[in-house]
């Protein structure tokens, strides 16, 4: 008892350590950063060989959502402590010489969430040179509304080189403020770095702040950084006219990473340290046990399934985490089990899943807009549903026929559980029964869903099969 | 009788009766609040610290019938503090709430509970002073100190520094975002949504575990440009064994109750699987069903269950076909109570009540029964046919109006009674519904009396008395629901009414008066 008590604890303890592995960004990128990429050593000849001829240059990192664009923001907010690898040093002391260098202006587009290079640089460079560097973050999110942004940058220059900062000072003190300390710290030799994330929502509007960045950095004296975070393709095609010229343009696409640097990322994430405060034995086990699964021809199945639907990082992140979190707690280890309930729990269809909670009355009801739908009416209301409903319990002489307003409360539930929707905002202060409605499954998806459901009706069945063949 | 019913069903019936409270809005000050709901009772025990008995994982599942999948699912995936957003979804009434809440009570100590029921709190500004005053330590007030922040960046940067000071002390924070479909209906809703599934992105917390209630599936939370996704935990409806296990529980006897829910429980399921809607339906039925039973302890045998049955199955069949009931007593005050309260809620119970026995009275005077019928009337009859239907000969002789119909003439009689079934029923202005009161009125006066006297002369009396307070009824018919009035109508500038009352409620208010509706209807 007390011994299955005390392997318990050790579960938890490791279970706690994995979690918190997962949920932490830096840690999840030091993985990343290890791992020599083609994409890395592309950028960094980008960014090597634009820093050696001194010319402007906008890099354009193009790829999907949620591969670690907060790791950027990690770096600055918490001094990591991971060693860096012996792939960026070099990539670090490019920079570095930028910084001493005279006056330079380097504009990087990112465009997605790969953004682990740049938050790589800044890192090192942070390290290196702790006064030579500030660095300014704004989020279209909370600040792509012009004032607040100039107040924010205010706000966080202020911090940065402790100035007291004045809540009451409009949009123009401020952008003015901002214009003196790029000019003052240009002359000081120190590099203000601007990460804008959400790049995207700041191109709404007049873009009158990234006028006012990129002009101020037309100036022989200032000396910044501007790196754009987007998701968005064709972020640097939202941008006016006059903000458009201000800089030009390099694209470098990044993709998703392949199975092989992912299976790789798994088994750093899940991998226990031998050094650390959990019992030797019990650590090496696990990770055999980790070994042996990886090693599994069914776990390549779970893997490729897994990455042909999302490869982002934090699809797999979710993925471990789940796998984590259904770990086996009296032993402690993980099992192939736990994996496939995992993928299992990932891989739901949401719209299925609601149709298989339907009641018999909502099916039909669905079967018979089905119905119209293939008779091809341009629209149709719950009134013309009843008809329907009504010809087909006419013909049938089913037990499921029920009064009108039985079937007006099971036409809601479908509303409330938005498989159909009305077809158009017009008219709201007309009835509900007269509103045009639609369908928002597809007949194959219906189809699937009564095949499914054990307690369907036949006649519900035939009704959707015949006029699919008829 | 002891009600069948578990407290999260309540919490839902009494939400539907009066709107839920908004809890802790900065104006109102804490004592004022209105008295607790069910829900909030269950909030406040899942703050407060865990009774002895009540923390095994065993009594956790015990109070969650049906749900012990997603119950576990929830204790694995909040449980040791870092964890990643997790976001419930499942239809209405399947729990969602009431196990989260649960859950994170048996989740104590070291815990930090932040509800927001998003439902109840009608702006971005409310969510934010809610969010802002449950996690400052002293309570909340409009002092000039605590100001509201109404940017996404004032909020975000005050929900941080709020955030930081718990978290510093080593607590952990579970923020709930309760009912998050409906933001997508707000105002500013389109971006407020990104802002609150990004909050784990943008707060970069740890400690801070983010959970989202959602009755909409995830895909209704995609975004144009990509989305950070939760973690889902499905809720789907229960099947009819935890429907049988659900109102079974804590049932005086047990016996009697479930050999009626083996006889009733299957027919109503066809019709809905939301278990306040069965509840609601399955309690007068048990009533009845125990009607000829003298004693309600008693346990039933085979034939005593047969008798029953036979007994319920009329009341089955009604119930069948029946949103819900309205008490026999039920004055029409209580029902105009009722559908000034919601819009729409009043004409479905009016549609509700065409399916009640017919011994329902209708206690409105014959005025109002007359300007009931003829707002039908002019809201189904085109308004070029009034001269034809309303002569003097009265109503509109069938025999006539029948032609040979040509293929032609055929189809486009079939369009046309398609149009009819999109629009709905038309409007019309206040003249038209006047005269045809007059018309209708001083008909039925002819009818009524047979008496071979100069007619005009019985019917002006007649309809004088009738006309006296007609403006005062259609106001009462508009407050109630029965008719509707919509934007005045941009070329003749007045006030424009609908009626709302199906063709069945029609004829019934017309057979109270004796009036011969079916004549005057014109059929396509």
């Amino acid at each position: 008892m007390a011994a299955a008590a005390a392997a318990a604890s050790v579960a938890s303890q490791a279970q706690a350590v994995l979690r918190g592995r997962l949920c932490d960004q830096a840690v999840v990128h030091s993985a990343l950063r290890s791992s020599p990429d083609t994409n890395y050593s592309k950028l960094k000849y980008l960014v090597a060989s634009s820093v050696s001829e001194a010319c402007n240059n906008s890099v354009l990192l193009l790829g999907p959502r949620g591969c670690g664009k907060a790791a950027v923001r990690f770096s600055f907010l918490v001094y990591s402590s991971a060693p860096l690898s012996a792939v960026f040093s070099d990539a670090g002391v490019v920079f570095d010489e930028m910084c001493q260098w005279a006056i330079y202006d380097f504009t990087l587009w990112v465009v997605s969430a790969w953004t682990e290079v740049v938050d790589m640089v800044l890192d090192d460079l942070k390290k290196d040179h702790p006064d030579a560097i500030s660095v300014i973050r704004l989020n279209g999110m909370l600040h792509s509304d012009d004032n607040c942004a100039t107040k924010e940058i205010a706000r966080q220059l202020c911090l940065e080189h402790q100035l007291s900062f004045s809540k009451m000072a409009s949009s123009d003190d401020n952008t003015e403020f901002m214009i003196d300390m790029l000019r003052e710290c240009g002359l000081a030799h120190k590099t203000i770095i601007f990460v804008l994330e959400e790049f995207d929502l700041f191109a709404q509007g007049k873009q009158r702040l990234l006028y006012s960045l990129l002009d101020a950095m037309q100036s022989l004296t200032s000396q910044a950084v501007v790196i754009g975070v987007s998701c968005r393709l064709d972020a640097d095609q939202l941008l006016e006219k006059r903000v458009r010229s201000r800089f030009s343009h390099r694209k470098l696409l990044f993709v998703p990473s392949s199975v092989d640097s992912l299976q790789r990322l798994m088994e750093h994430l899940l991998a226990l340290p031998e050094d650390s405060p959990l019992p030797t034995k019990y650590v090496r086990e696990y990770n055999a046990r980790i070994t042996s699964i990886f090693n599994d021809k069914k776990f390549k199945g779970i893997l490729s399934s897994l990455t042909d639907a999302d490869a982002t990082t934090s699809h797999i992140l979710r993925f471990l985490f789940r796998v984590v979190s259904y770990m086996d707690i009296d032993s402690g280890l993980l099992s192939m089990q736990s994996f496939m309930n995992a993928l299992s729990s990932m891989q739901r269809q949401p719209k299925m899943d609601s149709l298989q909670d339907l009641s018999i009355l909502e099916l039909y009801i669905l079967v018979c807009m089905n119905r119209l739908e293939d008779k091809e009416k341009s629209s149709y209301n719950f009134i013309t549903i009843m008809k329907e409903y009504k010809s087909v319990q006419d013909a049938y002489k089913t037990s499921d026929k029920y009064s009108h307003t039985v079937c007006f409360r099971a036409f809601e539930h479908l509303l409330d559980r938005e498989l159909i929707s009305f077809a158009d905002n017009k008219g709201r202060n007309q009835a509900l029964e007269y509103r045009p409605v639609k369908l928002l499954i597809s007949s194959r998806e219906l189809a699937e869903s009564l095949k499914l459901n054990t307690t369907c009706p036949a006649v519900l069945q035939k009704l959707l099969d015949r006029e699919r063949y008829m | 009788m002891s009600q069948p019913v578990t407290p999260r069903r309540t919490t839902r019936s009494s939400a539907s009766a009066s709107p839920s409270p908004a809890p802790a809005s900065p104006t109102s000050p804490p004592k004022s609040r209105p008295k607790p709901s069910p829900r909030r009772q269950l909030l406040a025990a899942a703050a407060a610290p865990p009774k002895e008995d009540g923390s095994s994982a065993d009594a956790l599942l015990a109070e969650l019938p049906g749900r012990r999948a997603q119950a576990m699912d929830i204790l694995r995936l909040l449980a040791p503090a870092p964890a990643l957003p997790l976001m419930l979804h499942g239809g209405a009434a399947t729990g969602k709430t009431r196990a989260l809440l649960l859950a994170l009570r048996y989740l104590r100590p070291s815990q930090r509970l932040v509800y927001a029921a998003l439902r109840s709190l009608p702006s971005p500004r409310a969510l934010f002073a809610s969010l802002l005053s449950q996690l400052s330590a002293t309570p909340f007030s409009t002092s000039s100190r605590h100001r509201v922040p109404d940017k996404p960046s004032d909020f975000v940067a005050a929900l941080r520094d709020a955030l930081n000071g718990i978290v510093s002390q080593g607590e952990v924070v579970y923020l709930v975002f309760d009912n998050l479909e409906v933001v997508r209906s707000w105002d500013k809703g389109g971006q407020l949504l990104p802002l609150l599934l990004r909050l784990h992105d943008l707060l970069q917390l740890p400690q801070v575990v983010l959970v989202y209630v959602s009755s909409a599936t995830p895909d209704a939370y995609y975004s144009m440009t990509g989305s950070v996704e939760p973690n889902y935990v499905y809720f789907p409806d229960y099947t009819v064994d935890e429907v049988r296990d659900i109102l079974m529980h804590d049932h005086p006897n047990p016996k009697l109750y479930s050999s009626f829910l083996s006889v009733a429980l299957k027919p109503l399921f066809r019709v809905t699987r939301r278990v306040d809607e069965l509840s609601a339906v399955l309690e007068p039925l048990f009533r009845r069903y125990c009607e000829p039973l003298g004693d309600l302890k008693a346990v039933p045998d085979e034939g005593m269950k047969r008798r029953l049955f036979e007994h319920v199955q009329s009341h089955l069949a009604v119930a069948l076909n029946e949103t819900f009931n309205v008490p026999m007593r039920a004055s029409m005050d209580e029902i105009k109570d009722g559908g000034s309260a919601g819009k729409g809620s009043a004409k479905r119970q009016f549609a509700g009540k065409d399916g009640l026995s017919s011994e329902l009275e209708f206690h409105m005077s014959v005025s109002a029964k007359y300007l009931l019928l003829s707002a039908f009337l002019a809201s189904r009859n085109p308004a070029t046919l009034d001269a034809a239907l309303f002569d003097s000969t009265g109503g509109l002789d069938n025999r006539k109006r029948k032609r040979k119909s040509s293929q032609a003439s055929m189809h486009m009689k079939d369009t046309i009674v398609e149009e009819m079934l999109m629009k709905g029923p038309g409007t019309f202005p206040l003249e038209r519904l006047l005269a045809i009161f007059q018309c209708i009125t001083s008909v039925s006066e002819d009818i009524l009396d047979e008496i071979d006297c100069p007619g005009n002369m019985a019917s002006e009396s007649g309809t004088t008395g009738l006309m006296s307070d007609v403006l005062l009824q259609l106001s009462t018919l508009c407050n109630s629901n029965f008719l509707s009035k919509s934007r005045s109508c941009p070329l003749e500038g007045s006030a424009r009414y609908r009626s709302n009352i199906d063709e069945d409620l029609a004829l019934k208010v017309a057979r109270s008066v004796n009036f011969p509706l079916s004549k005057y209807m014109y059929r396509r």
